[in-house]
């Protein structure tokens, strides 16, 4: 069991594995659901999650697709988190927050095409003001 | 008389003079001035009295005390010439008292200044060396553009971190993976088990599913099917049950757990 040498395709295979759960980690039902099963108390398990931190480096960032789950990465390393997570409503709420979240930016673009829209329409009134203050 | 007033004025300024060792010369002036005073009224009271008494006086008396004046007047040239000549001394010493003062007061200037300086140069040299230290840290985590626009590109395209913008409550689209894309990855189909399957999301009962067919198994990018450029997870050595730094290969032991152990712990099978 110590210091097992890996060989290059196993470390290619166990580094998808590791690529796919740590973007497992984004979602807040998948959380609960460990959460509830125990797995977030067993020591081995937080290590693990310690042990997952690289994927913040740029290195191996780059490969993540879904990045909210570097934010939950670094949340269960926190145990009053951890705890937390057995609710179902705590979940939810996640859920829903996170939701809303990614719906801001789409919600900001479209009140900037709104604001723009409403600038353009200003504009044609504007050189019709300017001849009548010219006579 | 002027003679007197003289002697007077010289002694204001011996007064000034400091004292030697011996009488200060302005004891010495003095005495001398009472001597000659005593002198030459003896010598007058005889003058007078030998034109009244009309004899012819021996010369004896008036040659001794002219004598003794011409010496006391002589002593008296002297001391005036002493005087002087330490008026002039002490003239020097103030003008070279102020030259000390002068030059005291210069390096107390160049002292400030130099502290100045010093501080003024201790201060650069300690923001030069934090400008330095993040330099350097930029440096270190400086990534080429051209990646940046490329990653920026990958997760907004696949609306990983931004909503699409026709979303509605009730699409099954999110910011995390669903249960259907988890369950088609490599963690999914490590072991198979069964349950009651579903697609889209059950809350709470991620991996415990059935395998889809495989035409169904839908390619999720998020699986790193583009990945395979050479780079490798860190090595860990050893037990996740140890405290860090020590990992284990224990891990896929740990995934491979889980999915048995929600199959197991999963109230049905089969």
């Amino acid at each position: 069991m110590a210091g097992v040498m890996e060989t290059e395709e196993q470390a290619r295979h166990r580094f998808q594995l590791e690529l796919e759960f740590v973007q497992c980690l984004a979602n807040p039902n998948y959380l609960n659901f460990l959460a509830q099963r125990g797995y977030l108390r067993e020591k081995p398990f937080v290590n693990y999650l310690k042990y997952l931190l690289y994927w913040k480096e740029p290195e191996y960032a780059k490969f993540l697709k879904y990045p909210h789950c570097l934010h939950m990465l670094e949340l269960l390393q926190y145990e009053h988190f951890r705890k937390e997570l057995v609710n179902a409503q705590c979940a939810k709420f996640i859920d829903e927050q996170q939701i809303l979240h990614w719906q801001h930016y789409s919600r900001k673009r479209t009140r900037l095409q709104q604001a723009l829209a409403e600038q353009q329409q200003q504009q044609p009134q504007a050189p019709s003001h300017g001849n009548t203050t010219s006579k | 008389m002027c003679f007197i007033s003289h002697a007077c004025a010289l002694r204001k300024r011996g007064q000034t003079v400091m004292a030697a060792a011996e009488k200060p010369t302005k004891e010495k002036l003095l005495a001398t001035l009472d001597d000659i005073e005593v002198l030459s009224r003896e010598l007058i009271e005889m003058l007078a009295l030998s034109r009244t008494q009309k004899l012819p006086q021996p010369g004896e008396d008036t040659e001794q005390i002219l004598e003794l004046l011409v010496q006391r007047d002589k002593e008296f040239q002297e001391l005036m010439q002493t005087a002087v000549e330490q008026g002039k001394v002490h003239q020097e010493m103030q003008a070279l008292e102020k030259e000390v003062e002068k030059r005291d007061s210069d390096i107390q200037q160049l002292q400030k200044q130099l502290k100045e300086a010093e501080h003024i140069l201790a201060t650069a040299v300690y923001q030069a060396k934090e400008k330095l230290k993040s330099i350097e840290k930029a440096r270190k985590g400086s990534i080429s553009s051209e990646e940046i626009i490329k990653y920026a590109h990958r997760i907004s395209a696949s609306n990983a971190v931004c909503a699409p913008l026709n979303w509605v409550p009730g699409d099954p689209r999110r910011p995390y993976p669903t249960d259907l894309e988890m369950r088609s990855g490599i963690l999914g189909n490590m072991s198979n088990m069964s349950t009651n399957g579903v697609n889209g999301h059950l809350p709470g009962d991620a991996l415990a599913a059935g395998r889809l067919p495989d035409i169904l198994t839908p390619q999720y990018p998020w699986q790193s099917a583009d990945v395979s450029l050479g780079i490798l997870p860190p090595h860990h050595g050893n037990d996740f049950g140890l405290e860090p730094p020590g990992h284990n290969k224990e891990n896929e032991d740990d995934v491979e757990a889980m999915s048995t152990d929600s199959s197991s712990s999963s109230s049905d099978s089969d």
